[in-house]
């Protein structure tokens, strides 16, 4: 799939070895292009997290190089990472909510924690709430929550910088069918607001009905990367 | 918005709340780590309190411009005429008295107070007359003591140089040994401190994991700890600084009462300095107590 431009994500033969010796990823490099969906496949153990962990760099790469937005992070001191992050959302499996906040709270916590004044927090917050569809239930504890609103809210937490890359990985792992249908439905919308969207998953049938972009893994390489693929191939 | 919330997670009021909350939240743990702190400040503040009075006393006699020069036992009063008379005319001298035998037995007698009874203990005075010399400036001491050695029917001269000499050996060994012990006790402290918060840091590990993920700097991650460590430094610092210096000030007075020769510092000169030098190391190890805490869990 080549383009003109700078690619939202780029991995330049990246290999990664883990201390102890397993090899999670081997010789990757592909393009991810502005606002484009992509799915990436594969049976657990495949390298699919520690992909994802190297675009928000939670993992250094062994060798080869990882560009997001043109820059490469694996070269980026530590103390810009922070600033990395706040433009890549991230959205997991076990949503990663705190249980003692509100839905609100939570969202709110992202913003705060990286000092945006306050009269433009609630605002903001009650935006990506209405995206996600939550507006509702703002002030419910993730307990009180199902996990699909969970994940919405994880989602809306994930948004609430604006980032133009959202990472979702594993994103309905935790739910039932139904429920991640809706998931899939939301980051397709937000895809649809100009943002790009990575998605991991073994989800074979939401893969095989969006047929979009499809990179699989086996053993920590690509093995098939196709513009409107299924799960299987 | 209507449920009462904590501080929200912005700014200074944040970082002291939830250090304070942790600090309370952290309870025995918390209380171990103060006592450490305040046996470490303790015998820090101790060996400052000790060196400082001993530096004191030694400058203040280094500072007396007096030299005592001893007069042989059953000199006739010509001689001690003869003798007054040359010690005047050396250089530097500006004063010269006599204490005679009966005047050195009252002096000492006054000074250890009327409890000793001498007159049964000796059958003679042993002390031996002499005069005191006063001199211009403490450097001419030296000059004055060699000079007035050398006159007829003098036994010895001294103004204090062995004391001197002696007691500034003492205060660098004071000194020394107080470093070494507190600089050990430190580091007990500081392992302490850090386990204490490292309790904290594993309590709200979820929410550093959040944070770090959302983007929030390592910066204002270690905040609320470095504030939960620096109120365990200074709470030890505090406590610590009453012991000290509550027991100088009985020292002191008693000092005052018992051993008036003793020109020992007023405590109100040395209390101020010694908190704000306790609060300082408390506060420094605190704060390095918590940066160890967190280290492991800020990297990337």
């Amino acid at each position: 799939m080549p383009f003109p431009g700078v690619a939202a994500v780029e991995f330049d033969r990246v290999t990664k070895t883990y201390p102890g010796g397993v090899t999670a990823i081997r010789d990757v490099s592909l393009r991810i292009a502005p606002e484009e969906f992509v799915f990436v496949v594969g049976a657990t153990g495949t390298g699919k997290s520690t992909l994802m962990k190297m675009i928000y760099r939670e993992v250094l790469p062994t060798s080869g190089r990882v560009l997001v937005d043109g820059r490469d992070v694996t070269r980026m001191p530590a103390r810009q990472v922070p600033f990395l992050r706040r433009r890549v959302g991230i959205v997991f499996q076990d949503f990663k909510l705190l249980p003692r906040k509100t839905a609100h709270e939570n969202v709110a916590f992202a913003l705060e924690v990286t000092g945006v004044p306050s009269r433009e927090v609630t605002r903001r917050v009650m935006e990506v709430l209405e995206v996600v569809g939550l507006a509702a239930r703002a002030h419910a504890l993730p307990g009180q929550m199902s996990a699909g609103e969970q994940q919405r809210i994880s989602i809306a937490r994930a948004l609430v910088h604006r980032p133009p890359l959202l990472l979702a990985d594993e994103p309905t792992g935790n739910l039932d069918p139904d429920t991640s249908w809706e998931i899939m439905q939301l980051l397709s919308q937000i895809n649809l607001r100009a943002t790009t969207v990575v998605v991991t998953t073994h989800d074979k049938m939401i893969v095989d009905v969006l047929r979009r972009r499809v990179i699989a893994l086996d053993g920590g390489a690509v093995v098939r990367d196709e513009a409107r693929g299924r799960y299987g191939g | 918005m209507t449920r009462p919330v904590r501080a929200s997670p912005r700014g200074v009021r944040y970082f002291l709340s939830e250090g304070a909350q942790a600090f309370r939240r952290n309870g025995l743990m918390s209380l171990a780590a103060v006592t450490v702190t305040v046996v470490t400040l303790v015998a820090l503040g101790a060996a400052l309190v000790v060196a400082g009075a001993l530096d004191y006393v030694a400058h203040r006699l280094e500072s007396q411009v007096q030299a005592v020069v001893y007069v042989k036992d059953g000199l006739p009063d010509a001689a001690l005429t003869e003798l007054h008379a040359q010690l005047e005319s050396l250089p530097g001298v500006t004063g010269v008295t006599y204490v005679s035998k009966g005047e050195a037995l009252n002096r000492l007698r006054k000074a250890i107070g009327s409890r000793a009874q001498f007159q049964d203990l000796l059958a003679r005075n042993p002390l031996p007359a002499s005069f005191v010399v006063e001199a211009d400036h403490p450097d001419r001491l030296d000059a004055i003591a060699a000079a007035a050695r050398r006159l007829p029917g003098v036994e010895t001269a001294s103004y204090g140089e062995d004391t001197v000499g002696r007691l500034l050996a003492l205060t660098r060994v004071v000194r020394l040994s107080g470093a070494v012990v507190g600089g050990a006790l430190a580091l007990v402290a500081l392992v302490i401190i850090a386990s204490t918060i490292r309790l904290t840091v594993f309590a709200r590990r979820a929410e550093i994991e959040v944070m770090r993920l959302v983007g929030a700097t390592a910066w204002f991650i270690r905040w609320p700890f470095v504030v939960e460590g620096a109120i365990t430094g200074a709470c030890g610092a505090v406590l610590a600084f009453a012991a000290v210096a509550g027991l100088y000030v009985i020292v002191a007075h008693g000092a005052r009462d018992s051993l008036p020769f003793l020109p020992l510092p007023a405590p109100e000169e040395v209390v101020l300095g010694l908190f704000w030098k306790l609060l300082t190391w408390g506060v420094v190890i605190g704060v390095v107590g918590s940066l160890l805490a967190v280290r492991r869990y800020l990297r990337v």
